[in-house]
């Protein structure tokens, strides 16, 4: 190092070290080694059918993960996304039930029904957002409150039981679900495009990066001339579409919902968010790794069925402590490497 | 009164219940306390449906019952809810169905010390002889009568795979008894895994089975949400005519399949939630009319075929 | 104030040859370093001269990669994380290490509670931590919560902590950068009470003149190198600056040009009251340098966050370029041109966990759109034109800005708000915890920034930067603008006579 006249000269900076990138592979990493493990207890297991299914099932639980991975990457939480979709599935079966009477059972009543499913879910996720932002209340408190009402409407409205879409409807809404483009079926191409969209917002848009910076400090946010509470708020009705969507693509798989639709996804979406490497206190998210972590959660299960090692006794012991690999294989790339 | 027809008993017992009602004098008014879980599944959606169904009725028929419901999510909740009953609201009798029955022992015998009748449904409590009466559902039972019909119907014996619910008590006794029930025979169990007792977990689990072995020709699980799930698992992946499949409870829309002939779903195994009305209706017995109510009374598993579906087929069940 | 029994005592604890790298970065290069009882042993250099790594290594933070410490002179490895506090060598780091929603007396005693069988007797705690803080003069509740206190009174918690744990040597890291002036004169009679104990002192100081007061050594780094190790009196501010920057340092300052008495007045304030001010009135106009003297706490901030909408204006009227202009948010303001660069770095400035890139450009995300997507090209083309602008250096594009060093942070939140090309800009404390080097940079830049016709409201707590920059000065004090000082009138003696409220309102 010279000692005079440094001052003057200012090193270029130099390009972002390796070690960065290595790191931000953990989840794929995870999720390499879980299909290895897969492939070497079940021959059964890399075939396309059973890719297909671990996908199309992963893809509820990933478009509500996308939309977790923007509140979380903003700091906040949303504990209510399980409840919400079956609150949603529940009133797309009743309106649609409703309108068959009056439309018949084809496209009108179901469109009707589907679009009424994505608005209540961006009402239900900006009413959360509201709360959060102007009415102050910490986004945890919020949503586990919103958890129990969702909970207990879809409970209410089944009357204790189980809804079920009228039967001509159901033929009607089925491709939705069991349908394929271009020989892919239809919730995996919407998991995609989602997928690909939320990327573009996260990385691209003046949205991904101001709820990174609010997410990483508020109060930064805040001198910088960021709506914080605008930018906030739009994340919860953003989170409250995509559950509106999940719900949309749930109905025509069993045409039904109950109490028990969608319990426990919100830890499964929070999941599968930090798998992927997003921050739990926020500041840093990213979409790719949040759909990674669903299907590494999903690979999980479906490892798990084909199996004959582990006793079905042990498999939440296995699922949690591949949850924990998965995150510590980011760690110590980022710390060693 | 065909909401008694799971055993000769009921039906006995319901009629005495209209019976005493009108001949008694109503002059002392009595409180009983219900608690049962939330309906956090398809059964105990029912559970709540037919308990409610049955306090609605008992109400208007004897105006000096008064009754008290509650739902729990959890033992905690249900052991605060027995709390509340007893100091606050005075019940004189108690039914209950346990969501944990171990958790529940201690609270359900304060109640008892506390000089209340105590009727136990469906989940045997871990210390005996508590309750005043316990109405039992038949979970070896359900267990046996479902590995009979599988004996039955595969003479020859073949490759079944299994959907389990929970691993608590219950399914650990319908389990045993069935697998003792296919001892010794040709009937091959591939694989059992765990569903709990929901549509999603029934559709994932039967999605991978169906990966897994190339031949199963026939599917038991074990309540009829997983049922559901498993059936559109094997649809989608056009196999569902190559299996038939038993599941259990009664659960409507399985019982509408059965009595429609269903190639698939062939038969049923009941395991109905409304025994909860059942044991109700003989608590409210014991108090409007003093009878002899008290004892175990077991609600037998019954296989529920095409000719007897329509005995289960109760109208408005949101089950 | 030399104590001659502590020159001539054995060192208490001394560094021998001393090397550090981190990774393949050298910062310390076989540097010797010792304190003894009793005496006040300042270090000085740039940023990045290697400084706070010695005293992390001083204190068992950071393990050296070749050489020695020795305690008491004998040779010891130092425990890490803070646990040295337990041989009596206790740090005081820059940025406090109080948990915030403490209590006083809990941050006392943190981690060494007085406790009989796990129960804490609090009522003794209490007792002790009061003791404690009557020695030190220092008028804190021990009940009060830290986040309630003071930047000055945190400190002195901090002290009193250290004072409580029987520190032999207390290692202090830029103790008075956040400090008014009086604030700085009872730290430095706390000072003066532990070596008269001897307690055995070392401190990082950016503030020359202090160091000369307080110390009774000096030892100068410079890009890692022991420069040279000397006694305080025999220091001069020309030679503490020549080892420091390894050259002479003429003109700190940049000359003043004469200010444009008819230029347009671009911002107009009119008895402007809000939560902290009082009936502020003063106008600015293009191209000048406008002063704001005070001590801490005196309401020269909260002018400028009620100017900028983030602080709610209770009454008054704001003008800008002779139009009404009242901001509800940020936003607003750097609209209408104003921007506001905040005092705290770490707190308000940048997000520290995130490259340079998107700090620079979160004001002006919307000028590297492309459609509705962003342009990073666009984003790494102005990084690269405020690297050479404000010479930011960072050892490579992957740093976050936390990682960067405090003049570094100030150089990027320069940009990060030219970047909006303001017309005016509000500089809160824009060298505070910076190197005379750095400085330097940054009162050329401002300067040239005013002949560029820019409107600048400078913000400082440093007297000489005021004096040396500004055309014009306000003086606040408990909220209003008690005094304004123009050109000869702007010397040091005016501006504390009225700071300290002996002169009244003038002119």
């Amino acid at each position: 190092m010279s000692t005079a006249a440094t001052e003057q000269q200012t090193p270029p900076p130099r390009p972002a070290r390796i070690r960065f990138r290595l790191g931000a592979l953990g989840p794929l990493l995870a999720l390499l080694l879980l299909m290895i493990l897969g492939a070497a207890l079940n021959g059964n297991f890399l075939t396309v059918a059973n890719m297909a299914n671990i996908v199309a099932r992963a893809s509820f639980i990933g478009i509500i993960a996308i939309g977790a991975t923007f509140v979380i990457t903003s700091g906040g939480i949303d504990l209510s996304v399980g409840s919400m979709a079956a609150f949603i599935a529940g009133m797309i079966i009743i309106i649609v039930n409703s309108l068959v009477p009056s439309l018949g059972a084809g496209w009108g009543s179901v469109g009707i029904g589907i679009a009424a499913g994505l608005v209540i879910g961006l009402i239900g996720g900006a009413a959360n957002g509201a709360l959060v932002t102007i009415g102050r209340i910490e986004p945890f408190i919020v949503t586990l409150g919103s958890l129990g009402i969702f909970r207990a409407l879809i409970t209410f409205l089944a009357n204790g039981g189980t809804l079920n879409l009228n039967f001509q409807a159901s033929d009607t809404y089925s491709p939705l679900y069991s349908g394929s483009l271009l020989w892919i079926p239809v919730p995996i191409v919407i998991f995609v495009l989602v997928a690909i969209v939320a990327e573009v917002a996260m990385r691209r848009t003046t949205f991904g990066r101001h709820i990174a910076a609010i997410g990483s400090n508020e109060q930064v946010a805040r001198y910088s001339a960021i709506k914080v509470d605008r930018v906030r708020l739009t994340t919860y009705a953003l989170q409250g579409l995509l559950v509106g969507l999940a719900a949309v693509l749930y109905v025509p798989k069993f045409g039904s919902a109950n109490s028990s639709t969608a319990v426990l996804w919100e830890l499964q979406a929070i999941a599968a968010v930090i798998i992927g490497g997003t921050t739990l206190r926020g500041g840093f998210g990213r979409i790719w790794g949040t759909v990674v972590g669903v299907i590494i959660l999903e690979l999980i299960g479906n490892i798990l069925n084909l199996q004959n090692l582990i006793s079905p006794y042990l498999n939440q012991a296995f699922q949690g402590a591949i949850i924990i690999i998965a995150v510590l294989l980011q760690r110590s790339r980022r710390t060693t490497a | 009164m065909h909401l008694f027809k799971t055993t000769a008993l009921s039906a006995v017992v319901a009629g005495s219940v209209l019976l005493a009602g009108a001949a008694i004098a109503q002059d002392k008014t009595y409180t009983i306390g219900v608690s049962v879980p939330t309906a956090d599944h398809g059964w105990t959606g029912g559970v709540d449906f037919f308990a409610q169904q049955a306090v609605d009725r008992l109400q208007k028929a004897y105006p000096n019952l008064k009754f008290v419901l509650a739902t729990a999510p959890d033992s905690t909740k249900q052991a605060a809810d027995l709390e509340d009953m007893v100091t606050t609201r005075n019940i004189d009798g108690l039914v209950i169905l346990p969501g944990d029955p171990d958790a529940m022992t201690a609270s359900i015998k304060k109640v008892k010390d506390a000089g209340k009748w105590v009727t136990v449904v469906d989940r045997a409590l871990s210390q005996p002889g508590i309750p005043d009466l316990y109405v039992a559902g038949d979970n070896p039972g359900l267990g046996k009568t479902t590995a009979e019909y599988f004996k039955q119907a595969m003479p020859n014996g073949g490759n079944i795979v299994v959907l389990r619910g929970l691993p608590i008590p219950i399914d650990k006794q319908r389990v045993d008894a069935f697998m003792a029930g296919i001892e010794g025979t040709n009937i091959k169990v591939l694989d059992q895994q765990f569903a709990n007792w929901n549509r999603d977990d029934g559709y994932k689990v039967m999605q991978d089975f169906l990966t897994k072995y190339p031949n199963i020709d026939a599917v038991w699980a074990q309540d009829d949400d997983i049922l559901v799930g498993a059936l559109k698992a094997a649809k989608e992946a056009g196999r569902d005519d190559k299996m038939w499949f038993v599941g259990g409870a009664g659960m409507n829309q399985i019982i509408k399949m059965v009595e429609a002939g269903s190639k698939q779903v062939p038969v049923d195994v009941s395991y109905n939630p409304n025994m909860v009305a059942t044991a109700i209706d003989l608590t409210a017995l014991h108090f409007v009319a003093n009878a002899q109510v008290d004892g175990t009374m077991i609600i037998n598993s019954t296989l529920i075929t095409k000719d007897n579906a329509a005995q289960f087929d109760y109208p408005n069940t949101p089950f | 104030m030399p104590i001659e029994a502590g020159t001539q005592a054995p060192p208490v604890l001394a560094a021998n040859r001393i090397s550090k790298s981190f990774g393949e970065i050298p910062v310390l290069f076989s540097v010797d370093f010792d304190v003894r009882a009793g005496e006040v042993h300042a270090i000085i250099g740039e940023n990045g001269a290697g400084k706070s790594t010695l005293i992390k290594i001083l204190s068992g933070f950071e393990q050296p990669t070749s050489g020695t410490i020795a305690y008491d002179g004998r040779v010891v490895t130092l425990p890490p994380n803070g646990e040295a506090e337990a041989l009596g060598i206790v740090l005081i780091h820059q940025e406090f290490n109080l948990a915030e929603h403490l209590r006083v007396v809990d941050s006392i005693f943190l981690g060494r509670e007085i406790a009989r069988g796990g129960i804490m007797d609090l009522g003794q705690m209490r007792e002790r931590a009061r003791e404690l803080l009557q020695t030190l003069h220092v008028d804190v509740d021990p009940n009060a919560r830290i986040d309630t206190l003071s930047v000055a009174d945190k400190q002195m918690v901090e002290i009193a902590k250290a004072i409580s744990r029987d520190a032999r040597v207390l290692i202090m890291d830029e103790p008075t950068a956040v400090l008014s002036l009086g604030e700085t004169e009872t730290l430095f009679e706390q000072i003066h009470r532990l070596t008269a104990r001897g307690v055995a002192i070392v401190f990082i100081s950016h503030k020359l003149d202090e160091v000369m007061r307080i110390a009774d050594r000096v030892t100068v780094l410079r890009d890692g190198q022991l420069i040279a190790t000397v006694e305080a009196r025999d220091l001069t501010p020309d030679s503490a600056a020549r080892m420091m920057v390894g050259r002479e340092l003429h003109n700190l300052y940049p000359p003043k040009h004469e200010p444009d008495v008819d230029a347009p007045r671009v911002l107009s304030v009119r008895h402007l009251s809000a939560p902290g001010i009082r009936d502020v009135s003063f106008d600015l106009r293009k191209g000048e340098i406008l002063g704001f003297a005070g001590l801490v706490g005196s309401g020269r901030t909260a002018v400028a966050e009620a100017i900028v909408g983030l602080r709610h204006r209770t009454s008054g009227e704001i003008e800008v370029n002779g139009r009404v202009a009242h901001f509800a948010s940020v936003a607003q303001s750097l609209a209408a041109g104003i921007a506001y660069m905040t005092k705290d770095r770490k707190g308000k400035g940048l997000l520290t966990n995130m490259g340079l890139r998107p700090n620079l450009t979160l004001l002006t995300l919307r000028r590297h759109l492309r459609g509705v997507f962003l342009d990073t090209g666009s984003e790494t083309r102005a990084l690269e034109r405020a690297v050479r602008r404000f010479d930011i250096r960072a050892r490579d594009a992957s740093v976050r800005a936390g990682q960067l060093s405090g003049g570094n942070q100030q150089k990027l939140m320069l940009g990060k708000t030219m970047e909006s090309e303001p017309a005016i800009i509000i500089m809160d404390e824009p060298t505070r915890g910076i190197d005379v080097g750095t400085k330097q940079q940054i009162y050329h830049i401002i300067a040239a920034l005013a002949a560029e016709g820019k409107s600048i409201i400078l913000i400082s707590s440093e007297l000489q930067e005021v004096i040396g920059l500004s055309h014009r000065v306000l003086v606040m004090r408990f909220g209003r603008i008690v005094g304004e000082l123009v050109g000869d009138q702007i010397s040091e003696e005016q501006i504390v006579r009225h700071q300290m409220g002996i002169e009244g309102k003038a002119a």
